[in-house]
């Protein structure tokens, strides 16, 4: 009973509450409000994080390769359409592992062509978005997202574009949680994550800056992407292409902590290295590519 | 009552008498981070679908580690949707010091904005708090209604959801 109530009834509440709550929010919440109604909290100048009185939350909320690119933007005037490289459409069907990864670099290359406002390029990847999750038995899920974005490149609405995007990527993932392949899930968000790095590298590699390669200093979410790995159990975890991330990930760390900021060679280092990951699963393989299954230094 | 206004009254009631059991199936604390955003979304802020949400004993501060980029500005909400909870959101950068430069709580929601000097790791602190316990709840408290197999019955924890977005 409680179940069918979750499945078939539920949304209908929370569209109509959410409606609800939305007229008393627009009336209490608007910046100008705030001053008469609400309060400002007293915030400690400093807490002692080594010794922290609570829970620390063990969720990790990926960025999307888009808030990368954002600052991107204001730092220079990168050639985003240069940037697109949407490999050729693979054979339906395969490892679901892999599949999940090549999701996650999709859902970027989408982020990409949106920054390079380039319709025909967001209109093919949505269709291979759907195309893939069919693979993935979760077009129901995606169709929606798939429609919606292709509708919204039509429409050159470029913010609803990336909204959909960041949807379908969610939705993915949640859909997977619900389905017990958390496991494939942390994988959509690697996927994306590498995708993102690696075109952020080859910009930052050709028009390099310190503060352009600030943006590469990510050593938190490397070590939670390593971690993911290693608690990877059953077909997954003797995956050749998983155990070739994950050491091309410890390449990545060996150049990201290293003090005294990110240099030139290593932007460069960056960019080859995880472009070789990505040819794991993602691009065909180039004759000059350099192999990610090398030991870690 | 007029008769066409009746069938609005009769769902209306429905709703409201089926909120307690509503609580349990819908993250009602990100609706109401996210509800808590809306108005930052007109001042160009892309609101992430991704969030953190749970449940937390009143009062036991909660810390998240997120990766933010120099060059973005950041706003996190914070929600709750047990009655009478009320939540704050603060945030600070990787050795401890504030980072916030503004930020607002109004019972169950709260928001805090910062601009990152670095691009790193840096930690949100949430603290849901709820005073009143057990016997002294009153219906309305308890969620709108004495509870339905379980939901809605304060035991010992409160919901909470944080969103974010950026610039």
């Amino acid at each position: 009973m409680i179940e069918m109530f979750q499945t078939s009834i539920a949304p209908f509440f929370r569209i109509l509450l959410t409606g609800l709550r939305l007229g008393l929010v627009a009336g209490t919440a608007s910046p100008g409000l705030f001053a008469q109604e609400v309060e400002a909290p007293a915030v400690p100048e400093r807490i002692d994080l080594t010794n922290f009185p609570g829970e620390l939350v063990d969720q990790v909320v990926v960025p999307i390769p888009a808030e990368i690119f954002a600052v991107l933007d204001k730092l220079d005037e990168p050639d985003w359409n240069s940037g697109i490289d949407l490999p050729p459409e693979r054979a339906k069907g395969g490892e679901r592992s892999v599949l999940a990864l090549t999701f996650g670099s999709l859902v970027a290359e989408g982020f990409i062509a949106v920054q390079a406002k380039n319709g025909e390029e967001i209109e093919t990847i949505g269709r291979r978005v759907l195309s893939l999750s069919e693979s993935l038995g979760l077009a129901a899920a995606v169709r929606p997202h798939s429609l919606s974005i292709i509708e919204a490149a039509g429409k050159r609405d470029w913010e609803k574009v990336r909204e959909e995007f960041d949807a379908t990527q969610e939705t993915v993932r949640t859909t997977m949680e619900t389905l017990r392949d958390d496991e494939l899930s942390g994988l959509v968000s690697l996927g994306g994550w590498l995708r993102g790095t690696n075109v952020v590298t080859a910009f930052i590699g050709s028009s390099y800056s310190e503060d352009k390669a600030e943006l590469l200093n990510q050593p938190g979410l490397i070590s939670h992407f390593r971690e993911m790995l290693s608690d990877l159990r059953g077909v997954s975890a003797a995956s050749p292409v998983i155990r070739s991330i994950g050491t091309g990930l410890a390449r990545l760390e060996a150049i990201i902590v290293e003090p005294g900021g990110i240099a030139e060679e290593d932007v460069v280092q960056l960019r080859d290295i995880s472009r070789s990951m990505l040819e794991e699963f993602y691009f065909n393989k180039t004759a000059t590519a350099e192999s990610v299954s090398v030991p870690v230094p | 009552m007029k008769p066409k206004y009746k069938p609005f009254a009769i769902t209306a009631a429905i709703l409201l008498s089926l909120s307690g059991v509503v609580h349990a199936f819908v993250n009602e604390a990100i609706s109401i981070a996210l509800e808590a955003a809306t108005p930052y979304v007109e001042q160009g802020f892309e609101v992430r679908e991704d969030n953190w949400s749970g449940e937390v004993a009143p009062g036991k501060p909660l810390l998240i580690r997120h990766q933010l980029f120099r060059g973005n500005e950041y706003w996190f909400w914070a929600g709750t949707s047990w009655p009478g909870a009320t939540v704050k959101i603060d945030i600070f950068d990787n050795e401890g010091n504030s980072v916030g430069l503004e930020s607002f709580a109004k019972r169950s929601f709260a928001g805090v904005r910062t601009l990152p000097q670095k691009t790193a790791t840096y930690f949100i602190r949430v603290v849901a708090a709820y005073e009143k316990k057990g016997a002294g709840l009153t219906a309305a408290e308890r969620g709108a209604n004495d509870p339905v197999e379980g939901v809605g019955e304060y035991k010992g924890v409160v919901d909470w959801g944080v969103v974010y977005g950026y610039r």
